[in-house]
């Protein structure tokens, strides 16, 4: 099916772009190319869950997708997390509806198959007397998400039984993490629900405006100049490191024109900053110290940023995780967490939650602007001169941004390829490498096969 | 029962309250943000919280701690003040947008100079040439208050029908 309109001379042009800094732009809402990401890429990575705080008792639960997986996370009462496909055995209706909730067993509206938090059919109505004692419940209980994993209180889930284990796909990302989750005693903690919307943008241009691309801080952000809160310095978002880890994660490390930030530690209270301390290598302690913003993603479609934000002349930190789930070529359903640290003061945290609705997430300022700069990338995308495969009329996207020019700066205290700049696109290229490596996967071998 | 005297919900008032809400979305729907801002009481909370989906009959499924909006009239403010930059590309060019109020009720509170007032809204949005109608519906919860003989918004609850906005950002008041 997918053979009749992908024909193995376009990959080859793509792949050929590719190595040159270049990204077709017939790829990128291409119908075909996203039936093969959902697919190929969707179902073989690991796909953000839920934080472990959004599941405190035994019987909690939550709703999610991973893409359009439905996805019934519960804590048991083992206190194990556990992740089952939200459909239930008899006839596949969702079994449970509700964002979140705390239950001990959950009953499908439809013929009253129930089931208990390790997703056992515990109850079919009438059942003997339909089913006759052969029917053996064991067989049909929940289908359990073939893996769940967390690190740091993340939780992953993965449709791949074989896919690599959560922490080698992680891989160097999982020091960086230790610093933005793990830097104060008790972790991070969720504020309430995930805030969700749907964006006209597609998941690979959502993914890469935040794990990669600083560069567009100082145009899409510009109203921020305007208001005398940002720096008039067009390079003011480049100064830093961005960082290139394994399977096309990335982070960039914005600190400021003098290598440090303004305010020490991101503006947290200074009764913390020993706490960071405590927990931290030196290294990570060296980093967070003088960071102005981290920001940056994991392969596919999770993102984070870690900013510094003023509402009413006091500055906050916080951090806010989104996973952008594609719901079509065109359309993603943002849903953005606001996470800040348990062992903060209550005050700071109230400041952090309003610094984080005045900036990010669907009515944070900056984020406004960004949405609009993604659906102009989408409204576009349908020409002709676009999706020419064969690229006569030139139609690629640049990345040359660094391209064999920036050289990684060896002293950079953290793991990763670190560039000594974030106005760059070491990581959108290394994005969209693992993003050809995984479609392309098996996809003209069955051909020659045959 | 409640102890104090409720004040009679006149006609007069009704209007002079259904007037305030008129303009204000006036304002609202001609990019007259300085002029809206005058409509708000200083102490002014203007909140958004999330809806959610919940099990259970009669479940209150208003979020208790996530919102979209959490705002004071100072930070509201700054929102009011980047829209009249050049680089507010979210509204540069400006979208089309229309709030239908509607549903009026007004009640009387404690203090003789405040009253409930609880609004329906419907809003509709254009933006370039694109052939989207992007919507929002819901539900106001307001506290209004006659300040020297001026009508002010003194509190506001907005409460959003849906659980995933489907417009493609907020950049717009309710
Ligand atoms: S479909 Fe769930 S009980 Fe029949
Ligand atoms: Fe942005």
């Amino acid at each position: 099916m997918i053979k009749k309109t992908l024909d193995e001379k376009a990959f080859q042009l793509l792949k050929e772009k590719m190595e040159q800094g270049l990204f077709p732009q017939w790829v990128l809402t291409d119908p075909d190319i996203y039936e093969l990401e959902i697919d190929k890429i969707f179902g073989h990575t690991w796909q953000f869950l839920a934080h472990e705080t959004e599941l405190k008792d035994s019987g909690s639960y939550v709703t999610r997708w991973m893409v359009n997986d439905p996805v019934l996370l519960v804590k048991n009462r083992k206190g194990e997390i556990k992740g089952y496909l939200n459909s239930c055995t008899h006839r596949g209706t969702q079994l449970c509806t509700a964002d979140h909730g705390n239950k001990k067993n959950f009953t499908c509206p439809y013929h009253g198959w129930s089931y208990n938090l390790d997703g056992e059919l515990i109850g079919i109505v009438a059942g003997n007397k339909v089913y006759g004692e052969e029917m053996d419940k064991s067989e049909w209980g929940l289908r359990e998400i073939p893996q769940v994993a967390s690190y740091q209180g993340m939780i992953f889930g993965c449709l791949d039984p074989v896919a690599m284990p959560l922490e080698e796909y992680l891989g160097d990302m999982k020091w960086y993490f230790d610093i933005l989750l793990g830097r104060s005693d008790g972790g991070m903690e969720v504020r309430g629900l995930p805030q969700r919307w749907v964006a006209k943008a597609n998941w690979k241009a959502t993914a890469e405006n935040f794990a990669a691309d600083p560069y567009h801080v100082q145009t899409t952000h510009r109203s921020t100049v305007e208001l005398g809160i940002s720096p008039e310095d067009p390079l003011y978002a480049g100064y830093g490191h961005q960082i290139v880890t394994e399977n096309g994660h990335g982070i960039n490390v914005i600190t400021s024109k003098t290598g440090k930030a303004r305010v020490p530690y991101q503006g947290t209270p200074e009764s913390m900053w020993p706490m960071f301390k405590k927990n931290l290598t030196p290294e990570q302690d060296e980093i967070l110290s003088g960071v102005t913003v981290f920001v940056g993603g994991v392969y596919p479609n999770l993102s984070f940023v870690s900013p510094i934000h003023g509402t009413e002349g006091h500055l906050h930190n916080y951090l806010n995780f989104r996973m952008w789930r594609p719901i079509g070529p065109e359309k993603v359903e943002v849903w953005c967490w606001f996470l800040i640290d348990k062992a903060a003061p209550e005050e700071y945290k109230e400041a952090a939650y309003r610094g984080y609705l005045g900036s990010f997430g669907p009515t944070g300022t900056l984020e406004q602007d960004d949405t609009e700069t993604w659906a102009r990338i989408v409204e576009v995308s349908k020409g002709l001169m676009m999706r020419d495969k064969e690229l006569n009329y030139n139609n690629v996207s640049n990345y040359l941004m660094g391209f064999d020019r920036v050289e990684p700066d060896e002293s950079f205290p953290g793991p990763g390829i670190a560039y000594p700049t974030t106005y760059l696109d070491a990581i959108s290229r290394s994005m969209h490498e693992n993003w050809f490596k995984l479609i392309s996967k098996d996809l003209f071998v069955k051909e020659a096969v045959k | 029962m409640s102890s104090y005297l409720s004040i009679p919900i006149t006609a007069h008032l009704q209007m002079e309250i259904t007037n305030l809400l008129n303009m204000e979305a006036y304002y609202l729907d001609n990019g007259k943000y300085k002029e809206w801002l005058d409509l708000l009481s200083d102490d002014l909370t203007y909140r958004m919280p999330l809806r959610e989906t919940l099990e259970g009959v009669g479940a209150n499924n208003v979020s208790k701690d996530a919102s979209f909006f959490e705002e004071t009239k100072k930070s509201l403010t700054t929102r009011v003040n980047r829209l009249y930059t050049k680089s507010a590309w979210v509204e540069n060019p400006a979208t089309r947008q229309r709030h239908f109020i509607s549903n009026i009720m007004v009640e009387s509170t404690k203090n003789p100079e405040e009253f409930k007032v609880r609004s329906y809204f419907l809003f509709k949005r254009s933006r370039g040439s694109t052939h989207d109608i992007e919507e929002m519906f819901g539900e106001r919860n307001d506290i209004v208050r006659k300040e020297s003989n001026q009508w002010k918004i003194a509190s506001r609850t907005i409460l959003p029908d849906q659980s995933v906005i489907t417009t493609m950002n907020m950049s717009m008041f309710l």
